[in-house]
């Protein structure tokens, strides 16, 4: 029996591999658009017809195609991106497999029109793969494609589609990553001749985050930026009052190529970790540059994931930029602040009063009147002056909390007090990011009003001491003492053989941390001893959170082990609402915040503080219009 | 700081000023108590910044030594550890050392603690009080007055003026009267050893001081002084003096609320209703409100009811003692009325109904120093 086994056509490869290239319209708007962006075009316009499925056409100023290699563009494994084995390990460029092109002619009807601006141009006709029309045609530069009739030979697929709403809004996906990938391109992406998507290229990506997720959202972003040896990210990033239910907008750009990398979002969340409420996420655009050599997309047809060669880096770089600058914020939310039209209002500059206060703070509190009758005197360079005296005064007080420290180590009532020395001595340049606030009074037992120059202020008492105490805790609760209890009944654990030697590999951090591993069998251990600190009935449970921990991250950190009792400590400790206080009360709780590293949220992500301007008061009175 | 005392006398004046100390604060020193020992004796203080107490231990009482003093000066020790080590200490005395840097020594038997203490100059003062005018009122009074009226308090910080107890005095006459706005407890005394023509009304105490308070007041004849100020109020023991804030604002005039005829009466056995209402409310509890329906059936007899549909209902007859005047059925909150039946201290009580949707009164058959007031709830 000979030629059981036969090489199938061409035409038949490209249709199994439209199977896994074209899987919907949005792939193919995706695969044209990148093909767009790869000829280098800064215009790039996209129209539809019913959700793409009648017809999508793509018309770009990219730099066409010559005449010559028109046909050949659409033969399979045929590019002008790669040429030889080492382009495909430095990929510049958003495609280079080759495939899209036939792929799409197989399962639809192509029409393109292209011109190099060279010589006239191509215009050709496909239909099912084969080339119908190919001739002379106008000499504009770029190129312009057509696809309609789509999956009009597999009706399968043709089947699978969903309505024209959620087609419509998977292209709208696509094209809104591609805009964000590169706001030097002005997208412009019509559906049945409505326009819904415009940017103007102009390369400022924070128009078209504005483009994209709106004004209102585009004004809560924060420019975010960081280097390191191979990485360096650009972008934005939201306040944490704006918030999403969905994982979905937070959209990383590698190298201008939309990826989705779990690694990395979850260094984005841990970012904003205790700033945002539990369920929900920030939105971010992060563009990720790096030499082509350490990332490597050639995983799936779509592209959508990439493997990094220096994975942890980017996520240390990408949580330490972000969390550096939402540090750096006023994260104080303004609940009735809308579009401002600040130009209108001019306002009288005043002395910085505040910066007095804060040394005289920290001074000793004679100190005060000298301060303030030393600014008023000698104006045009107190700002100087004062701020060495803060570094003076600081460093007195550093060195007597260094000599006081052999003593206070017993109380823990008595520690209280040191959270807040601590952080001067080891961030002497710390900025206080809460003004300082004046307590009013007291709603219903529960909210302080205060005030200050700036306006009126609302903060939530119980969420107050809440984060005071929790900064507290969370360091307190990687303190654990080295006891350890032996079991009668020792436990047993079960691992796969990939985890036993992983495990083998760091048991030395076990050990760091009390937990012993004993050999028992293949593949299983024995622990006949716990720490002591371990919570009573969950000694099983916790050492596989550990062990866990140990497998996924191969490092052991008891203090994100134990943050859940931190938070719990810090709550049950905290005053309540319908607990009244006193001024003096209200304005010890009002300055200990002003200290905290994060004084904007509770543990939980719940807001601390809210702001109302002195101007946003005075509209709200039609006092100013 | 260097002296011994007597450990059962410290015990009972460092529980005495744990009262007024609270685990959560703002202002940590107020975690400590105060202890400040000088020629005369020991002064203990706690305080909140709502309550604080100062408590005295004399050297000497009835013969006996208390306390010697080798060298007198003062200290804040943290509250919660200081008052459990005392009650532990194994000696019958305690001796008691402060270094100068605070650092506090404990020794009691073959026991020795070492507790880092606080600096006492940072511990806020307590509010001066002059005893120009002075109140004075029997301590077990006081006391009953308190527990008829305190319960009343509301509980939430809504209108904070109705979380304290009203006292006035006019006439020689002392009144407390609380409310949270859905029922209304007052009580009445004569009082004849206060400062002539002294009177006040608008001296709103908050009810948790009240609670804590009469926790302190011993129950007996002895007298208690009462001195107020504009923005604290003080009670004053033999050796314990009590300062509380003061409420800010107006209390609301309460007077008009109460009414003084009635459409249909009632009166009844107070321990026999009591327990009606009780048993009637464990199914009540179910819903939300706590509703008990009262009917009166004829002249010597009412229906106590309740029904909670995923659970099931109850039914009780309760034989009155009289009923004149019209037919009523009337819901209310079991709570209400078994919080108000609780502070009666009688034996039969009368209620004055005026109609279903009206305020309800509830008095002794004899007398009238206290009177309860609850609003019914409306069903549909």
């Amino acid at each position: 029996m000979l030629g059981q086994i036969i090489q199938l056509d061409d035409h038949l490869s490209n249709k199994i591999a439209a199977g896994e290239v074209v899987e919907r319209p949005a792939s193919v708007v995706k695969e044209l658009v990148e093909n767009a962006i790869d000829a280098k075009s800064t215009r790039i316009e996209i129209e539809l017809e019913e959700g793409g499925l009648s017809s999508i056409r793509i018309l770009d100023n990219g730099s066409g195609i010559e005449p010559e290699d028109c046909e050949l563009a659409f033969s399979r494994h045929a590019t002008s991106k790669i040429k030889d084995e080492q382009d495909l390990f430095q990929i510049r460029t958003m495609g280079f497999r080759g495939e899209a092109l036939p792929s799409i002619a197989s399962v639809s009807h192509v029409d393109m029109k292209t011109g190099t601006g060279n010589g006239p141009g191509t215009a050709m006709k496909i239909v099912n793969g084969r080339v119908q029309q190919l001739e002379r045609a106008n000499a504009r530069k770029g190129t312009e494609i057509t696809v309609s009739a789509l999956f009009y030979n597999t009706p399968a697929r043709l089947k699978h589609m969903k309505t024209i709403h959620t087609e419509l809004g998977n292209i709208s996906d696509v094209v809104n990553r591609l805009a964000l990938g590169h706001p030097h391109i002005s997208f412009r992406l019509k559906h049945n001749g409505k326009e819904m998507l415009h940017t103007n290229g102009n390369g400022n990506l924070l128009q078209v985050i504005a483009a994209v997720y709106g004004m209102s959202t585009a004004k809560q972003m924060v420019a975010v930026s960081g280097q390191s040896l191979d990485y360096s990210i650009e972008g934005f990033v939201v306040k944490p009052e704006v918030t999403r239910a969905s994982r979905n907008y937070m959209s990383f750009f590698m190298n201008g190529r939309y990826i989705k990398n779990y690694a990395v979002q979850k260094a984005l969340v841990q970012a904003y970790h205790t700033l945002l409420p539990i369920g929900r996420y920030p939105i971010a655009v992060l563009s990720i540059t790096m030499d082509p050599s350490i990332i490597d997309v050639n995983v799936h047809p779509s592209k959508l994931e990439a493997r990094l060669s220096k994975e942890p880096e980017l996520t240390a770089l990408v949580e330490d930029a972000v969390k550096q600058v939402l540090r750096q914020l006023k994260l104080i939310p303004e609940p009735l602040k809308q579009e401002k039209r600040e130009s209108l209002y001019s306002e009288q500059a005043a002395l910085s009063l505040e910066h007095s206060f804060q040394a005289a703070d920290i001074a000793d509190r004679p100190k005060e009147d000298d301060h303030q009758v030393f600014l008023l005197r000698s104006e045009p360079s107190y700002t100087t002056i004062v701020s060495e005296e803060i570094e003076t005064v600081k460093e007195e007080r550093a060195q007597e909390v260094v000599c006081e420290e052999p003593e206070n180590e017993v109380s823990s009532e008595v520690m209280m007090h040191e959270p807040a020395q601590q952080e001067h001595r080891m961030e002497p340049a710390t900025t206080q990011k809460v003004p300082v606030l004046y307590p009013v009074g007291q709603v219903h037992g529960t909210y302080i009003i205060a005030q200050n120059d700036q306006g009126m202020y609302l903060i939530d008492q119980h969420a107050a001491q809440e984060r005071i105490k929790y900064e507290y805790f969370r360091e307190k609760v990687g303190d654990i003492a080295s006891e350890v209890q032996d079991l009668l009944v020792p436990m047993t654990f079960e691992v796969t053989h990939k985890e036993w030697l992983i495990l083998e590999e760091h048991q030395a951090l076990l050990q760091q941390v009390g937990v012993f591993l004993e050999h028992f069998g293949t593949h299983s251990y024995i622990v006949r001893s716990h720490p002591q600190w371990f919570p009573k009935g969950y000694e099983q449970e916790t050492i596989e959170e550990i062990i866990a921990q140990v497998l996924q991250e191969k490092r052991t950190d008891i203090k994100k082990l134990r943050e859940k009792s931190a938070i719990m400590m810090s709550c049950k400790g905290s005053i309540k609402a319908n607990h009244h206080l006193t001024e003096d009360g209200m304005f010890t709780l009002l300055e200990t915040l002003r200290r905290s590293e994060d004084p904007f949220t509770c543990p939980h992500g719940r807001p601390i503080i809210v702001h109302f301007s002195t101007y946003e008061l005075q509209k709200m009175f039609k006092r100013v219009m | 700081m260097k002296f011994q005392i007597n450990r059962s006398h410290l015990l009972e004046g460092v529980q005495d000023v744990m009262k007024a100390v609270s685990s959560r604060t703002t202002i940590p020193i107020l975690t400590g108590i105060k202890m400040e020992v000088h020629s005369e004796g020991m002064v203990l203080t706690g305080s909140d910044n709502d309550i604080s107490i100062e408590r005295h231990i004399p050297i000497e009482e009835a013969g006996n030594v208390n306390i010697e003093v080798a060298q007198p000066g003062k200290i804040v020790l943290s509250a919660r550890y200081f008052s459990d080590i005392v009650r532990k200490l194994p000696g019958e005395t305690v001796e008691i050392e402060v270094g100068e840097r605070f650092e506090t020594t404990l020794r009691s038997g073959a026991s020795e603690f070492n507790l880092i203490g606080l600096d006492p100059e940072e511990y806020p003062r307590l509010p001066q009080v002059e005893e120009k005018e002075v109140l004075m009122i029997q301590g077990d009074l006081l006391r009953q007055m308190i527990r008829q009226t305190v319960f009343a308090v509301s509980t939430t910080e809504t209108r904070p003026i109705l979380t304290g107890v009203n006292m006035k005095l006019e006439e020689g006459v002392l009144t407390f009267v609380s409310t949270d706005s859905h029922r209304l407890a007052k009580r009445i005394a004569s009082i004849d050893n206060s400062t002539e023509g002294l009177a006040f009304q608008n001296v709103v105490i908050p009810g948790k001081s009240l609670n804590e308070l009469s926790k302190i007041v011993e129950e007996s004849s002895e007298l208690v002084h009462i001195v107020v100020t504009n923005n604290q109020v003080l009670f004053k023991t033999k050796n314990t003096l009590f300062f509380s804030r003061l409420l800010d604002g107006n209390y609301p005039d309460t007077s008009k609320l109460v009414p003084s005829e009635s459409k249909t009466t009632l009166v009844l056995s107070t321990k026999e209703f009591l327990q009606a209402i009780d048993r009637a409310s464990l199914l009540a509890k179910e819903g939300k409100n706590n509703v008990v329906k009262l009917a009166t059936i004829d002249e010597t007899n009412i229906q106590i009811s309740s029904n909670s549909p995923e659970v099931g209902k109850v039914f009780e007859n309760v034989t009155t003692q009289s009923m004149q005047g019209e037919e009523l059925k009337i819901s209310f909150n079991a709570k209400y009325m078994i919080d108000a039946l609780k502070a009666m201290d009688c034996s039969d009580i009368e209620i004055w109904f005026t109609g279903a949707m009206r305020p309800f009164l509830i008095r002794p058959t004899e007398g009238e120093t206290v009177t309860q007031l609850i609003v019914p709830v409306r069903t549909y």
